[in-house]
């Protein structure tokens, strides 16, 4: 057992057993290897079931919305999971008062299928040593370092610190590149429209509208989706190239300024389809137009919700 | 382009935003039956599913008409909306569409005419860059009515 899983599991026992918080929401051992599952423990007994590690796909935070209101929650954040509590907060989603935060800077999560690809799908035990993920399978050991296999929204993580935490535990990293992080974005823009396009209509296509990536995301909490909003219908329900087209652009579009760059939605995706350079143009557009950064401040609205004056001069065509 | 084709235009106008009675008349009796009016009652209204609506069901270039920030009716309706309309076109750009389709035109109070010019600067926009190829998945065959 590593040692942040063993100060989380004393912080969450502790928490419940003062009394501080109803349920902390961390991660136990799944019943897959190389993936890790969500868990709520009520019962500071039960807090020994509470693992961390890079295989712990989910963001947390996608939760806070679906519990009860007056539920007080601890809940486990890494960077993009506390930026997302923040998003939350401003958006009145849940009352700061009632969270307790236990940051854990974050090394990245491991991209289950890219050691899927490597060692085909007979995984049978998978563990981190140091900077190397171990991975067992029938035909034996596999080793890979741990840079090489990370999701790749965490190889562009900007902020892999938590912010606003109740506490930290384990020591700060350094934070992210800029130059790293936009790099898809920009060189996406530098291809030619058609092949712009072109990439998008392959990757929107395969889209079964099973709507993973909505249930995983954090800041995809509305009542009700504009997908299943019958009258009038928004967009096509099935999977044409009009509806799954609509889906791919209008929800990264909704995260405008809120998606938190987590990448669970692209992990969820069970058609393996590349969506993050949708919501990562529209975040990195955010940076330039208006200089914000979700997370960055406790209190600035997202620049959709600000309503200001400040750029009454602006988009004249 | 060939000269029977006829560029089909989606006017979003927000009900506000033509002060001048005559332009608006012009507006609700005199349109050539290529540009279709959809009136809101306030820029804030426009979401981008509507935009992508129209450009998905073969619309080849869309005008945003709302009011200059300041001078919204319902105080700030339009200063969210302006944001978000102008991100929708950047993003669609960023997808292979042609910038030029959507074009906004904040009108100001005595700017009578200028929602015409607005009209046939577009469509002179239009004509150069051709019809519209990408993202339209429900067309209509050319040279229909929209
Ligand atoms: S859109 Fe994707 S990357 Fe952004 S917050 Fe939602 S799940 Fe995370
Ligand atoms: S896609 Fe849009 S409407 Fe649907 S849940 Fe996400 S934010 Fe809400
Ligand atoms: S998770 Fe993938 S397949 Fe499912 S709706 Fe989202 S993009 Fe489509």
């Amino acid at each position: 057992m590593n040692q942040l899983t063993f100060a989380i599991r004393q912080e969450a026992a502790r928490i419940l057993e003062e009394n501080v918080v109803d349920v902390v929401i961390g991660f136990e051992v799944g019943t897959l290897p190389l993936k890790a599952q969500p868990a709520f423990i009520t019962r500071k007994e039960e807090a020994e079931k509470l693992v961390y590690n890079g295989f712990c796909q989910n963001n947390l935070a996608a939760y806070l919305t679906r519990r009860p209101k007056e539920e007080r929650i601890g809940i486990i954040c890494r960077g993009c999971e506390s930026r997302a509590v923040r998003a939350l907060v401003i958006e009145h989603q849940h009352d700061r008062d009632k969270l307790y935060l236990i940051g854990v800077p974050c090394t990245g999560i491991i991209d289950w299928r890219k050691i899927e690809r490597e060692v085909g799908e007979n995984t049978l035990q998978a563990v981190e040593e140091g900077d190397e993920v171990i991975v067992t399978t029938r035909d034996g050991e596999h080793r890979f370092q741990r840079v090489d296999v990370l999701h790749d929204s965490c190889k562009r993580c900007l902020h892999p610190n938590p912010v606003g935490a109740d506490i930290v535990l384990g020591d700060p990293l350094p934070e992210g590149d800029p130059e790293r992080a936009w790099a898809p974005v920009l060189e996406f823009e530098a291809l030619p429209p058609e092949e712009r396009y072109a990439y998008f209509v392959q990757e929107a296509e395969r889209c079964i509208r099973c709507y993973a990536c909505r249930e995983a995301c954090p800041m995809c909490y509305c009542t009700e989706c504009f997908v299943d909003h019958t009258t009038p219908r928004w967009a096509e329900s099935m999977i044409t190239p009009s509806g799954t087209q609509a889906w791919h652009i209008i929800r990264a579009f909704h995260q405008t300024g809120r998606c938190v760059s987590c990448g669970a939605c692209e992990r969820a995706c069970p058609m393996d389809i590349k969506m993050t350079y949708l919501v990562d143009k529209l975040s990195y557009d955010m940076v330039q137009q208006y200089g914000f950064e979700v997370g960055a401040s406790d209190e600035e609205q997202p620049p959709f919700a600000a309503f200001t004056l400040d750029d009454r001069n602006r988009f004249v065509r | 382009m060939n000269d029977t084709w006829t560029p089909r235009i989606v006017v979003f106008q927000c009900q506000y935003s033509l002060y001048c009675e005559a332009d608006q008349k012009w507006m609700d009796t005199q349109l050539p039956p290529h540009i279709k009016l959809i009136k809101v009652p306030c820029t804030g209204r426009i979401s981008p599913l509507f935009v992508l609506n129209a450009i998905q069901g073969g619309a080849d270039g869309i005008l945003v008409s709302g009011c200059q920030p300041e001078k919204c009716h319902f105080k700030e309706g339009n200063l969210g909306a302006r944001r978000q309309l102008d991100e929708f076109r950047r993003f669609l750009t960023y997808l292979g569409m042609e910038e030029e389709r959507i074009r906004f035109a904040w009108i100001d109070l005595s700017e009578r005419g200028r929602i015409q010019q607005e009209l046939a600067d577009l469509e002179e926009t239009i004509r150069t860059i051709g019809p519209i190829r990408r993202l339209v998945t429900r067309a209509i065959p050319v040279g229909e009515k929209l």
